[in-house]
């Protein structure tokens, strides 16, 4: 065998480890959560965000033609109310049905009924709401968008869902099961390591006042900046610790040894991101990714386990070629 | 399973696309002149982004069936922008300030508002968005907007003054000495039923 097979044969193993099923229950009932949450959460401001000119806060045919200018078959919910309108309905009624639509997605998604369906119909509306409201996104739209594109895609329905328990399926190819998820880590892997790599170049992070500045800026100064001054000598070691998480990520989640400490750090991090700077669903979203692609099966330390769980990188590349 | 070779040349471009795309990101706070890099990287950083353009095919016509393809993927699987929240450093908040001209020489300020804490957790959004030199073109006709938003809830409403500025943040130092924020104005827009004149 040359060098060339062995590396392919190893990039193939690496790619392609099997898994239990576990990791996508995990990451559909918690992207359930996260649809559902999204949709309650917007209720009361889903018409004023997505209606026309003239009605809403900002036109969603702005949010429309500024996608379109990247690509017009980026799909949008002017898709959607122009085919109401050829079908006679209202916008106000596409709309809302639209909101009804996503909202029933996510409960499916969370009970494990029609699970591929279900998620490919939430990543459409999730999509084409992100996209005419493209002014109005932010970051935990993207990762709402790509976490369920690669859950429309996964080998879906797992164990845990209503699905398997109501129809007589066969089990899921367990190195396919593998491969979407050796995805998911790879992909949270350049999320991290580009996210501190930024975070790394700016002075603010070393000495603390990025910390203090993204804590007191609204709308994310839910903690008194009177509590916050009380730990002023905490912000420098705090910024420094989240750079060297983000960019440490990639090697440490991967080491058996450091694997469940960096885990609870993230989990920490994204968590109290979430309580201190009200990024509810940007939190939620990224706990659910981590937890799905690191956290099932994940070896506690000083408790006893069954087999199963990511394996040690030093797994996929021997020894002998890790040594100098 | 299909073919292994087919997933694995998917993933090979789905994860040249992800690299792409952040290193992008990344070459553009480098050439902006936003970190601490010495400036002397400056040139070579807008290159080497106008590289990762070019992987893109950003730098083809709009109306080409390959920088088109690459946009529909991009968005389709969420990768269309890179992981540089909150980085290299956090800028201060923007905010609008409505003034609202009624009939009777009655004046009133006001902003515009959502009713939910997500929704308006995107308006700030919005308004961060704005102050970015990249949206200049935008600016003027989303604050239309969002002045029309207020004006539809006050019929009587004579003329807005639209103000958009920065608020500035204290450092610790600065808040312990008893200085809050402040709010620097950038452009200023009247609005009227009639007419708009730009300020």
């Amino acid at each position: 065998m040359t060098a060339l097979q062995r590396w392919w044969q190893g990039l193939l193993e690496f790619l392609f480890p099997p898994e239990t099923d576990t990791w996508l229950a995990v990451l559909r009932i918690g992207l359930g959560l996260q649809v559902a949450v999204y949709a309650l959460f917007l209720r009361s401001d889903w018409h004023y965000l997505f209606s026309g000119t003239g009605e809403g806060l900002v036109s969603r045919e702005l949010g429309e033609a500024i996608a379109s200018f990247d690509s017009p078959l980026i799909p949008k919910l002017g898709w959607l109310v122009a085919f109401g309108q050829h079908v006679g309905l209202g916008e106000e009624t596409v709309l809302s049905v639209a909101w009804a639509c996503l909202l029933c997605m996510g409960c499916c998604l969370l009970l494990g009924v029609l699970c591929r369906p279900a998620a490919i119909i939430a990543w459409f509306l999730h999509l084409c709401a992100a996209e005419s409201g493209g002014l109005l996104a932010y970051g935990a739209d993207n990762f709402m968008t790509m976490a369920l594109f690669y859950l429309m895609l996964s080998p879906l329905p797992d164990r845990y869902s209503l699905d398997r328990l109501l129809v007589e399926t066969k089990l899921r190819d367990p190195r396919l099961l593998g491969f979407w998820r050796r995805v998911l880590q790879v992909h949270l892997c350049f999320v991290y390591f580009f996210g501190g790599m930024a975070k790394c170049l700016g002075s603010g992070w070393w000495n603390g006042s990025n910390l203090w500045r993204s804590l007191i800026r609204p709308p994310f100064n839910l903690i008194s900046p009177d509590i916050l001054v009380r730990f002023k000598y905490a912000l420098p070691i705090l910024g420094i610790s989240i750079c060297l998480i983000e960019v440490g990520y990639p090697v440490f989640i991967w080491m058996k040894k450091t694997r469940f400490l960096w885990l609870v750090c993230i989990l920490a991090m994204h968590a109290a991101i979430g309580l201190t700077m009200g990024m509810y669903l940007f939190a939620l979203v990224m706990i659910v990714l981590n937890l799905a692609a690191f956290g099932v099966g994940i070896r506690v330390p000083f408790v006893r386990h069954r087999g199963g769980g990511t394996r040690d990188s030093t797994e996929f590349f021997p020894k002998k070629q890790l040594s100098p | 399973m299909i073919s292994k070779r087919i997933y694995a040349a998917w993933v090979g471009i789905h994860f040249f696309l992800i690299i792409a795309v952040c290193f992008a990101g990344l070459f553009s706070l480098v050439a902006e002149g936003a970190t601490i890099l010495p400036i002397a990287l400056d040139t070579y950083a807008r290159k080497a982004e106008l590289l990762a353009a070019w992987l893109l095919g950003k730098q083809a016509a709009v109306s080409s069936p390959v920088r088109r393809s690459i946009a529909t993927y991009l968005h389709a699987a969420g990768i269309q922008s890179g992981y540089t929240f909150f980085a290299p450093n956090i800028p201060g908040s923007h905010k609008l300030t409505l003034e609202l001209y009624y009939q009777n020489g009655r004046v009133e300020y006001e902003a515009p508002h959502v009713s939910g804490k997500a929704a308006a957790l995107r308006l700030d959004s919005l308004l961060d968005r704005l102050a970015d030199n990249r949206y200049e073109p935008l600016r003027e006709v989303v604050l239309k907007m969002l002045a029309l938003s207020v004006w539809r809830e006050r019929p009587d409403v004579k003329k807005i003054r639209a103000t958009f500025g920065s608020v500035n943040l204290p450092s610790v130092s600065d808040f312990e000495h008893g200085k809050g924020e402040s709010f620097q104005p950038m452009f200023s827009y009247d609005f009227s039923l009639r007419d708009e004149e730009k300020r």
